[in-house]
């Protein structure tokens, strides 16, 4: 064998083995979202959405308590955690740029994102569930809001770091303060990718379910209440998942699969919004 | 018309980085209503004596200034100057056009709001005016709306002098404004450069030394962050007293 054939064997072999594996991870991704697609569908019924949960063993009611619990939660999150996440990103990139403090914080925020989400939960039970005696909405948002902020904050950080340094020198020098070149200015120039990074980070913690375990727990019934136990979405899959009735197996299915289109729509507007803002 | 002087540097050194010595001892006047050029080789100075006018070398830390360089009078280095104020009355204009990431109009009005001028109307009709004082009303009159991005390299570099021009100052600097731009689109700018000084001081960089002979009254010679020779562009041009001075602008170095 020449070494021309020996090439091409290599190159064969290893097309098809990364082939593979690529076709081995594509396989189940699929197979999850076929699955989830075919036991929610289903399940979709308005009844899911409008209808509180029946008692225990009964046939019909929905998870309206857990619809409304989960947007409360999340919305709440990103309420607490998209402002602490961009201004941290903001100071990172336009007032700490180059010194040590940033690079350590930056890391520290990387290390962050990667914290299995159970520690999370577990953290807040401590600070906010046990002294006050109780599992709330607020503290599920927190929680959630934990995991967020790192996300953001990089983002923001990296996306105001892609923004020229001559743009701020060039509105410094029309006699611009700093707080005046960052906002209207810098921002308006990484707008789209801080927006997308928020979305992604929204879509990250929604599948949440660990930290909302300990935190905003569970609620059979409907609550508007943040200061008490809180239905969510996956808290409610997990404990019907669980349970031993087929009509929560349903349920649990189609809540499943709403969540996850949520999930998928955040992360694909996100995507094309960095699409649109990257093609002009 | 006698000339008289609106800035005057004196015994300017500037260190950067802790302890580069970059300018070295640089003393010159600054004509008003007159063009005056900074030449001389990459990594001479220039562009480093420039941003010391605005104190644009303050957005960095480890930087110290000596001497003292007297704007109307007053010395711009010293400490309690405010950097605001200071840079709207000395504006500058960028080697590559800085447009913002805003319309037209709104890039105009930027500098105006900053001054705080909020009047609708008396900011159209001043976003009217800067456009006509830069020689760009015509190309944009029909899109003020539309993106600054959309304009060619030329028109942002001009939107970006009108920008500059709106905020009303009293001196200009440019550095190296014509690098990134084609010939044509270079001349409508040195044409601008000229017809601007009837109004306001200017400074320019340039590593083009037909354009510094173009367009300026007086040169200053720079090379290894010294100041060899200051004078008339057409004496520095036509017969310097330097060696220095004639081998770089016959094209022996640099």
């Amino acid at each position: 064998m020449n070494i021309e054939q020996k090439r091409k064997l290599e190159s064969a072999v290893a097309l098809s083995l990364s082939g593979l594996a690529a076709a081995i991870g594509l396989f189940w991704l699929v197979y999850i979202l076929a699955d989830v697609l075919i036991h929610g569908l289903g399940a979709l019924h308005i009844s899911l959405f409008f209808n509180d949960p029946a008692p225990a063993g009964e046939e019909g009611g929905g998870l309206r308590n857990a619809f409304v619990g989960q947007l409360m939660i999340t919305l709440c999150a990103t309420l607490i955690g998209v402002p602490i996440g961009v201004l941290g990103g903001t100071f990172l990139a336009e007032y700490a740029r180059g010194k040590k403090i940033a690079r350590v914080i930056s890391i520290l925020s990387d290390i962050m994102v990667s914290v299995p989400s159970i520690v999370v939960g577990s953290f807040v039970y401590a600070i906010m569930v046990r002294p006050l005696h109780h599992f709330s909405g607020w503290a599920g948002a927190v929680a959630l809001s934990i995991i967020m902020i790192p996300v953001v904050l990089r983002t923001t950080e990296d996306m105001l770091s892609l923004v020229p340094w001559t743009l701020r020198e060039a509105a410094f020098a029309l006699g611009a303060p700093r707080y005046k070149v960052i906002i209207q200015v810098v921002y308006r120039g990484a707008a789209t990718g801080i927006l997308t990074g928020i979305l992604l980070s929204i879509a990250r913690v929604a599948g949440e379910t660990a930290p909302l375990l300990f935190t905003s727990f569970n609620n059979n019934f409907f609550s508007g209440n943040m200061n008490g136990p809180l239905a969510s979405l996956t808290v409610t899959i997990f404990q019907y998942a669980m349970g031993p009735y087929k009509s929560w197996h349903a349920q649990a299915w189609g809540a499943a699969l709403v969540i996850t289109l949520f999930i998928l729509m955040l992360t694909i507007a996100g995507r094309l919004i960095l699409k649109w803002r990257y093609k002009r | 018309m006698t000339m008289m002087t609106e800035i005057e540097v004196k015994g300017l050194n500037f260190y950067y980085n802790g302890d580069i010595h970059a300018l070295q001892n640089i003393s010159l006047p600054v004509n008003k209503n007159r063009v005056t050029a900074l030449i001389g080789p990459s990594g001479c100075g220039k562009t480093t004596l420039l941003r010391c006018f605005n104190r644009m070398h303050d957005l960095y830390p480890r930087h110290r200034y000596e001497g003292e360089i007297r704007f109307q009078g007053e010395n711009i280095l010293a400490n309690d100057v405010d950097h605001i104020t200071l840079r709207s009355r000395i504006g500058m204009v960028f080697q590559k056009p800085t447009p913002f990431p805003m319309s037209i109009a709104e890039n105009i009005a930027y500098g105006l709001r900053l001054k705080g001028i909020k009047n609708k109307s008396e900011l159209i009709g001043r976003i009217e005016e800067a456009l006509k004082h830069a020689a760009l009303w015509t190309e944009v009159r029909d899109k003020m709306n539309a993106s600054a991005y959309e304009l060619s390299g030329g028109q942002q570099q001009r939107l970006v002098i009108a920008r500059a021009l709106a905020v009303e100052p009293e001196v200009l600097l440019f550095d190296e404004p014509t690098s990134a731009l084609d010939p044509i689109a270079t001349a409508k700018i040195e044409e601008l450069v000229v017809s601007l000084k009837k109004d306001i001081t200017i400074i320019i960089v340039t590593h083009n030394m037909q354009q510094a002979a173009r367009v300026s009254d007086m040169t200053g010679f720079l090379y290894m962050g010294e100041l060899i020779e200051y004078g008339s562009t057409e004496k520095i041009f036509t017969n310097p007293d330097n060696k220095q001075t004639d081998d770089y602008i016959t094209g022996r170095f640099g």
